[in-house]
């Protein structure tokens, strides 16, 4: 009796399994990858109704992130500032820069302006912008350097893994009180000993449980 | 395990839990019940709804490809003091028939989003109650109306301005002729002011005051004896003994939040050695005031103030100085209640001084007058009671009224303004308030809704609510308040000192000028601004207080009041009917408010209606069952509406509660209950004998959460009398034996840090819901409607417990709030699949909305039924001014989630964050619950167990202390202090003679 599988089928089996396995691997790092944080919220960058540059206002004109941004050492809320902020100097400076049209149509026309959120946390989630500079974590450690960019990007993931990662060890990332606002701030050798340190004179105890940051 | 029957009681749940009827097994086996009929009410059928999700669910594999844009939308110009982010705190008040509560209102970037209790007020003392917490949600209520209206159509405010100032020319000259206002009570000084202004500018008109529940009678009859405008004001704390006369004072009779406080503290044991008051209630409907009491008689409403007279005939036999005129009240059985009346009187006269009478506000003015009598003889005036007379008030008066329709009937007005109010609705049945306005050529109704009277006037004018508006408010001890505005109204309504303004002086001015000016009279001129701000800041202007009243009762007057009393034989044929103002809705006022309507009756149990309450003896013997539909027939008028029967109600008495069945309320209240105003009149007007009810064949089926998550016989609330508490000071914790609690496992220790805590004492709780309502405002707690109620499925995360035990006629009743205990050893926690619900390291039993994929594992293994479930998307549709009620310091959860207490977590984090940055550990009692914060009886403390001396600790250290189901090693971290009554020896037969 002729054979009624021919030779070759005897490695089908091995086939199947390699492939299958070929596959699973593929579709866990394709979403592992793509379907990360990292990949889909880094470097969301879009496009505001105003083309505020933080280079040319923080980088070349040296204005603290504070003037604007005055909820974050009170608030949970860092906040956008009015467009009575803006006013202060560009009543004055570029009144007839078209760039600046939609502030002045805001000023005189009583308009919020609309801005679009780049950096998005899901609902569920609660951070403290007030209690984080209390603990002396730099502006640059989430938002990245902010002072070169023309248009704000996410620079980091916001995954809870990432927030994790400096609440599991928040030494490695505090800094003194009088850099918080710098920008390619390097980290000191004895960075350990001053994150210990700090956290001992401030009684730092970042939560890592749940109901620490979900309501 | 055995629990001990030492003091012998059984405690039950509901008559058909006793009757152990199949209904009641299967609701107690399944207190999910699986497949309700169709999905959201039978309107979708399973493949439907397959079909639907498959569409959803396509459109949301495309969508979320996209990140959803977010848009950040600052203030053009700041104001000042905002920080987004961080609440500011406004006090106020909140004005309530003659008296007001002071509040403190919590501010959102200028929306606001939760009341609170002023501490600097002498009635609320930074406690709130149901209505409180619920009136913000009368704010963003959507069905509000947004317009002003003349003949139905949409007008605008300056042209009732103009429409108006031409009368008022016509009014100037005719000294008001033609004109009258219909307004409700207050107590307010520029209103008052106004009213004032009013009748002296225009002496011929007519300014009639109405309120369908109020304390007329309690004016009246004091009034009759003492010949002067008083008020008694009671100090509960001051009073060892308090016999009610069918007064509900710690739930429905005004103000009851300091009548809590004051109760709860001369109840309040810290140690076996300490004293306790004793209460008597004598009433016909069961009262959260007659849960609380050490005694209770039930007899019908007619037959209290007989009662009350035998009593005073007593006291007076013992040589006690109570002049009363030799009246004798016939039809009342003197006999069968000599016991009581002996027992009484006898502890009265014991507490000479310090006992306290009171009577309820549905009693006619004889018991009241009556009753100030009795408290005079004892030398209670001015310890335990005192009478002040109320300024800037203007009472409410039938009779007033009743002149005004007579002068509608005659012709003589032409226009009349009805300020709040709603007498199409509310008015006596027989007055046929529609048929009078008709009759009336400009009718103008300033009301919130376009409700029921404002369809029938020609001109709505929308009403401001008075979270926005200028105003001010005196309470009934003389504190006067200004009432600040939150937010700009958002309805386009009209404020109350505004519209009366206009009525009065024909000018349109700001009301925050016009409260101002009278204010200017209040203050002297040189430090106006100063005082003005420091009572805007504080909320409270405490100058010239009421001083108490010198009284002398004239008795003489008694026997002139008695002869309208009206005592006669009842029977099934002939039954007593009672009106009573309805715990959730009040008047009717509140109907629109889900919120209410949803928190079950404190005493029945039942959400979203209002049943005819019966005795379980009359109901036997007119041959009716729980949900039957009858006719209800009082003097000529009839109802039709369901019947409950409800333990401790007197034989031969029907109960009804007002304020349901309105067809004008907006979509949460419309057509929702009976209307009971549609039998209430002048001849029956709180109560009345000659009702009569006839089985429809009809049933109805009511909303009944009094079944759910029965625990099933093991000893949850844990009681004693007095006495055997004394003897045996740790009776609680020994009440259930069990082996040795020993884990399988290693035990966490939670021996660092802040450890969270909680105590309820239920010797103080008097069950009034404030809890449940300032929870659900904090806690962004959807409503569900009454179908999702009757299937369990109410969502309140604080579950009033309601327990009877002993005689079935006349049970006693106790509650126990339930929540989240937060157990140590969570049983929830071990069957979650996800590990969704975890414990967090200061012993918080944490729910993690987002993980929840909704197995509902925990709910089932939760010995204490405390786990609630999102079986639909209760809040994707909330209207956008409803959302603007929420928290947004709490999630707001979606469909298929699980949720429960968390022990208010945000306001704990919030605290700690706070704390840590000003460099400082927690203080003892920073950290208020939402529960807490409102508890008007205090029975609530919170703090960190680990700090010996924190309240929480040293509640916990009080020997009445004790785990509900301690004996399963949950360790929850709530636990209770058991309730302890204070029966009189002398009574202690009565209990099953009733």
């Amino acid at each position: 009796m002729a054979q009624i599988f021919p030779k070759f089928s005897n490695r089908i089996p091995l086939l199947v399994l390699v492939l299958t396995v070929l596959l699973t691997v593929s579709v866990v790092v394709f979403f592992w990858y793509f379907a990360s944080p990292e990949y889909t919220d880094v470097g969301y960058s879009p496009e505001q109704p105003v083309a505020y540059s933080h280079k040319t206002h923080v980088d070349s004109l040296k204005i603290d992130c504070r003037y604007c941004h005055t909820g974050v050492e009170r608030s949970a809320i860092a906040g956008v500032p009015p467009t009575q902020t803006c006013m202060n100097c560009h009543v004055l400076i570029g009144v007839n820069e078209e760039s600046l049209a939609l502030v002045r149509d805001s000023w005189f026309e009583s308009k919020p302006i609309e801005w679009i959120k780049v950096y998005k946390l899901p609902d569920y989630t609660y951070f403290d912008h007030s209690a984080h500079i209390f603990a002396q974590v730099g502006c640059e450690s989430c938002h990245g350097d902010v002072q070169s960019m023309e248009r704000v990007r996410q620079t980091k993931s916001l995954s809870m893994s990432w927030c994790l990662e400096c609440h599991r060890a928040p030494k490695d990332h505090l800094r003194p009180a009088s850099e918080i606002i710098t920008m390619k701030y390097v980290y000191p050798k004895n960075q350990l000993e001053f994150g210990s340190q700090v956290m001992s004179e401030k009684n730092l105890t970042p939560p890592t449980t749940c109901s620490g940051c979900h309501r | 395990m055995k629990i001990s029957t030492d003091n012998g009681v059984k405690y039950w749940r509901s008559l058909d839990q006793l009757a152990e009827t199949p209904e009641f097994k299967k609701i107690l086996d399944n207190e999910f019940p699986e497949n309700p009929p169709g999905i959201a009410g039978g309107a979708l059928s399973r493949r439907k709804f397959l079909a639907l999700m498959g569409a959803s669910i396509a459109f949301a594999g495309l969508a979320g490809c996209q990140r959803p844009v977010e848009k950040i939308v600052p203030y053009v110009k700041a104001p000042e003091n905002i920080t987004p982010g961080n609440s500011l705190f406004y006090a106020s008040a909140m004005p309530f028939g003659l008296s007001a509560y002071g509040i403190v209102v919590e501010s959102r970037v200028g929306r606001p989003t939760k009341i609170e209790g002023n501490i600097n007020h002498r009635l609320t003392k930074g406690k709130s109650g149901a209505l409180i917490q619920a009136s913000i949600l009368n704010l963003y209520d959507p069905d509000r109306s947004g317009a002003l209206r003349n003949k139905a159509q949409e007008a605008s405010w300056s042209e009732f301005v103009s429409f108006y100032q031409e009368l008022q020319k016509t009014f100037i000259e005719s000294q008001g002729r033609g004109l009258a206002i219909l307004s409700s009570s207050f107590a307010s000084p520029t209103l008052f002011r106004l009213y004032e202004e009013f009748t002296a500018a225009f002496p011929e008109a007519q300014w009639a005051v109405y309120e369908p529940v109020s304390d007329e009678n309690i004016y009246d009859g004091i009034k009759a004896i003492s010949g002067q405008n008083i008020y008694p004001v009671y100090d509960y704390s001051k009073a060892d003994i308090v016999v009610s006369l069918d007064s509900d004072f710690l739930y429905a009779e005004s103000d009851e939040i300091s009548a809590v406080r004051g109760f709860a503290e001369a109840r309040s044991l810290k140690t076996e050695n300490d004293t306790m008051n004793r209460l008597y209630v004598v009433e016909n409907m069961y009262s959260t005031t007659g849960a609380m009491s050490d005694h209770r008689l039930r007899l019908p409403s007619s037959h209290v103030a007989p009662f009350a007279l035998e009593i005073a005939k007593e006291l007076r036999n013992q040589g006690l100085e109570i002049p009363i005129p030799n009246v004798r009240l016939d039809g009342f059985d003197r006999d069968a209640h000599q016991k009581w009346i002996q027992a009484i009187a006898k502890d009265l006269k014991k507490h000479k001084g310090k006992s306290l009478i009171v009577a309820g506000k549905r009693q006619p003015p004889y018991l009241h007058a009556l009753a100030a009598v009795m408290n005079h003889g004892l030398g209670n005036t001015n310890n335990s009671v005192r009478y002040v007379s109320l300024k800037d008030a203007l009472p409410p008066s039938l009779s007033s009224l009743n002149r005004l329709v007579e002068s509608i009937d005659n012709g003589k007005i032409q226009t009349l303004i009805i300020m709040d109010g709603n007498p199409v609705y509310n008015a006596l049945v027989d007055m046929d308030f529609a048929a009078k306005l008709a009759k009336v050529k400009n009718t103008v109704h300033f009301s919130s809704h376009v409700d029921e009277t404002s369809r029938q006037t020609t001109w709505h004018i929308p009403a401001a609510h008075y979270l926005e508006s200028w105003g001010d408010v005196r309470s009934n001890d003389g504190v006067r308040s200004v009432v600040q505005p939150l937010i700009e109204p958002l309805f386009n309504g009209v404020m109350r000192a505004q519209l009366l303004n206009l009525i009065v002086t024909g000018k349109d001015e700001n009301a925050h000028d016009i409260v101002r000016k009278t204010w200017k009279s209040i203050f002297p001129e040189l430090d106006f601004e100063k005082k003005w701000r420091k009572t805007l800041n504080s909320g409270v202007c405490e100058e010239n207080l009421y001083e108490s009243e010198e009284v002398g009762f004239n008795s003489e007057n008694l026997g002139n009041l008695s002869k309208s009393l009206n005592i006669e034989n009842l029977s099934k044929d002939a039954l007593e009917i009672t009106f009573a103002a309805d715990a959730s809705v009040f008047d009717g006022r509140y109907a629109n408010n889900g919120w209410l309507q949803e928190t079950p009756d404190p005493i029945s149990k039942l959400a979203w209606d209002n049943p005819a309450l019966i005795s379980l003896n009359t109901a036997k013997e007119l041959g009716l069952k729980n949900e039957d539909m009858v006719s209800l027939t009082c003097r000529g008028r009839s109802l039709e509406l369901p019947v409950w029967i409800m333990p401790g109600q007197a034989d031969n008495t029907i109960a009804v509660s007002l304020g349901y069945g309105r067809t004008s309320a907006g979509r949460v209240g419309n057509n929702v209950g009976f209307n009971a105003y549609l039998l209430r009149q002048t001849s029956a007007k709180d109560f009345a004998h000659g009702a009569a009810v006839k089985a429809t064949g009809k049933r109805y089926k009511l909303a009944n959460t009094q079944n759910h998550g029965s625990m099933e016989g093991r000893a949850l609330v844990r009681e004693a009398p007095l006495t055997e508490y004394q003897s045996h000071p740790h009776f609680a914790a020994e009440m259930v034996e069990h082996p040795p609690l020993e884990s399988l496992w290693k035990e966490h220790p939670y021996d660092e840090g802040n450890q969270w805590g909680m105590t309820i004492d239920l010797n103080a709780c008097t069950g009034c819901n404030a809890c449940m309502i300032a929870c659900q405002s904090e806690n962004n707690i959807p409503i569900v409607g009454k179908e999702q109620v009757s299937k369990g499925r109410e969502m309140s995360w604080i579950r009033l417990d309601r327990y009877f035990s002993g005689d079935l006629q006349n049970p006693e009743m106790v509650y126990q709030p339930v929540t989240c205990v937060h157990c140590e050893m969570a049983p929830c926690e071990q069957v979650c699949p996800v590990a969704a619900t975890v414990h967090d390291e200061e012993g918080l039993n944490v729910m993690v909305y987002n993980r929840c994929i909704g197995t509902r594992y925990c709910a089932n293994n939760c010995p204490y039924k405390v786990r609630r479930f999102n079986f639909f998307n209760f809040t994707k549709d909330y209207p956008h001014v409803f959302q603007m009620a929420q928290n947004p310091d709490v999630s707001v959860r979606s469909r298929g989630v699980m949720e429960k207490c968390t022990f208010c977590t945000q306001r704990i984090n919030q605290a700690k964050v706070k704390a840590k940055k000003e460099g400082r550990e927690l203080a003892d009692s920073e950290i208020l619950t939402a529960c807490q914060q409102s508890c008007p009886a205090d029975a609530i403390r919170f703090g960190n167990m680990l700090d010996k001396n924190s309240n929480v600790s040293k509640s916990k250290m009080n020997n009445r202390n004790y785990a509900m189901l301690g004996e399963l090693n949950l360790k929850p971290r709530i636990t209770y202090l058991a309730k302890i009554r204070n029966p009189n020896p002398d009574l202690a037969d009565t209990k099953s003679q009733i």
